[in-house]
């Protein structure tokens, strides 16, 4: 597919979304120097700086590639007609425009878990006893120290990041190196922080529904995050060279998916039984967990604490 | 400046009037959560077979939730719409799919325990937190909406660690609803497959 192919299909999309009202910046920048830029965190050797984009290369290329597989999937959800504003109001409440090319991926994700990812969480669960799997996952977690704690100290939440260094410091060493959570034992439980809820922290707000292959139900913002995390924030992603590190760090993320999937054995399973359109259910639910989650970042609420009865 | 004073008066008074009230339904909404709890959680881990488990389990969701009003939430804006005839066969089945869906897996929640927390009123209801410990998983932290608005005040929504469970279920539905030509008779259907089907 060629470029110019390409632009056919983005201003064929825009069309499709005359509100979006976008256009090729070609069109309405003859003079590249005269383009809008972005500004956008950028490596430079070694560093991230913050640098000018021109808005042609950041974010018009990945809004054609979204354009182009939108189509190529079925397309993006229509909007219901202005004159039923029930409608309306659902449909911005959803604010899913990808709808059709999400329940793809969906699905796909979906029958990939099913013959893969569920499977071994289940001989994970049905091998391993209870104590052990707490285990791995208490090691999981406090390996994720300095990404939470980086994600508190940028939230501007110091509390919370005292909690998440008490909590290094005597699971490390109480903890038999984090394996088991002294830490929560002695009132200090454990709490999400990631580059998506800073974001969020900071002010972006959440943009549309994502579902994407591997990261699952999402949306811009978490998925930047996510990416953040992963490969600037995450100090384990810097150290080390060689086989033996690469094979860790491989062990370590398919771990954390094992773990993370053998968590929700039981829910996902519920999920998908009792609703009508599991599909719509995990959209719901993601999103107001996460909201949960950065309100929660927002107020410094410690996650399972209530004000007792008097 | 008498005027200004008086204006500054009447929300105080206003206030000082909802006061009381507002006390006392959180009072009653605590006691309500928390007395229903202890029902729960004894039926849970008390003696008897899943059969009279089950039995128990529907007596007490029909004496503490409003699962009218519940219904009528997650039919949302279809309600309107809906025959009188729909809307009784869906009453009755959105009160069997949900029994089943809470007392199916009763065997699970074995060992359960609950700590209930303070109450706290909002706009139109009150909000009850707690923390639902099971063997071999986290704690969580679920909130009971309590709300007076059909009589006596009873259960309204379910918040399990933020998710809303009726918000949730109307979700669920209005997805479905809108992939069937907006047909409420075929959100019946589907609703009666559910509440036969084994589970």
């Amino acid at each position: 597919m060629g470029e110019q192919d390409l632009i056919h299909l983005e201003v064929a999309y825009c069309r499709m979304h005359a509100d979006m009202n976008e256009m090729s910046d070609q069109t309405r920048f003859p003079d590249p120097a005269l383009a809008p830029y972005d500004i956008a965190l950028v490596p430079v050797r070694g560093r991230i700086s913050w640098l000018r984009v021109p808005m042609r290369l950041s974010v018009r290329p990945l809004a054609t590639a979204l354009a182009a597989l939108c189509l190529a999937l079925g397309g993006c959800a229509m909007p219901p007609p202005a004159d039923d504003p029930d409608a309306v109001a659902e449909y911005k409440e959803t604010n899913d425009p990808l709808e059709p090319t999400n329940r793809v991926f969906y699905a796909v994700n979906d029958a990939l878990d099913t013959v893969i990812l569920r499977p071994i969480a289940l001989g994970y669960r049905a091998v391993l006893p209870s104590p052990v799997r707490t285990g791995v996952h208490n090691v999981l977690n406090n390996l994720g120290t300095p990404v939470t704690l980086a994600n508190d100290l940028m939230q501007g939440n110091s509390r919370r990041a005292g909690d998440t260094m008490s909590r290094f410091l005597l699971n490390t060493t109480l903890g038999i190196g984090g394996l088991i959570d002294v830490a929560a034992e002695r009132g200090i439980p454990d709490h999400p922080a990631d580059f998506g809820m800073t974001l969020a922290v900071w002010g972006v707000g959440d943009g549309v529904f994502l579902f994407l292959p591997v990261l699952g139900p999402t949306n811009p913002r978490d998925a930047v995050g996510f990416g953040m995390d992963s490969f600037v924030l995450d100090p384990w992603g810097w150290v080390g060279h060689g086989n033996t590190v690469r094979n860790l760090r491989y062990g370590r993320t398919a771990l954390s998916a094992v773990d993370a999937r053998a968590m929700v054995l039981d829910d996902f399973d519920k999920v998908k039984a009792q609703a009508l359109d599991p599909y719509a259910t995990i959209r719901s639910l993601a999103r107001q967990y996460r909201t949960k989650q950065i309100d929660d970042a927002r107020n410094d609420v410690t996650p399972q604490a209530v004000k007792k009865t008097p | 400046m008498l005027h200004r004073r008086l204006l500054l008066l009447t929300p105080a008074a206003l206030l000082l009037r909802a006061g009381p009230a507002r006390a006392d339904a959180v009072d009653t909404a605590q006691a309500l959560v928390d007395k229903l709890g202890r029902e729960l959680i004894g039926v849970v881990n008390g003696a008897g077979s899943a059969t009279e488990k089950q039995a128990a389990l529907e007596k007490l969701i029909d004496r503490d939730v409003d699962i009218q009003a519940v219904a009528r939430f997650c039919l949302g804006r279809f309600w309107r719409t809906a025959s009188p005839d729909q809307l009784k066969a869906y009453g009755e089945l959105f009160r069997a799919v949900l029994v089943k869906n809470i007392t199916s897996k009763v065997g699970d929640y074995q060992g359960v325990t609950m700590t209930v927390g303070k109450g706290q009123a909002r706009e139109e209801d009150v909000l009850v937190g707690s923390v639902v410990n099971r063997p071999n998983n986290a704690p969580n932290r679920v909130d009971w909406v309590v709300s007076a608005a059909g009589g006596a005040p009873r259960i309204i929504d379910v918040i399990a660690e933020g998710t809303s469970m009726r918000l949730t279920q109307r979700s669920d539905y209005s997805a479905f609803l809108s992939r069937n030509n907006n047909d409420v008779q075929a959100l019946i259907d589907a609703m009666r497959k559910q509440a036969t089907q084994p589970g």
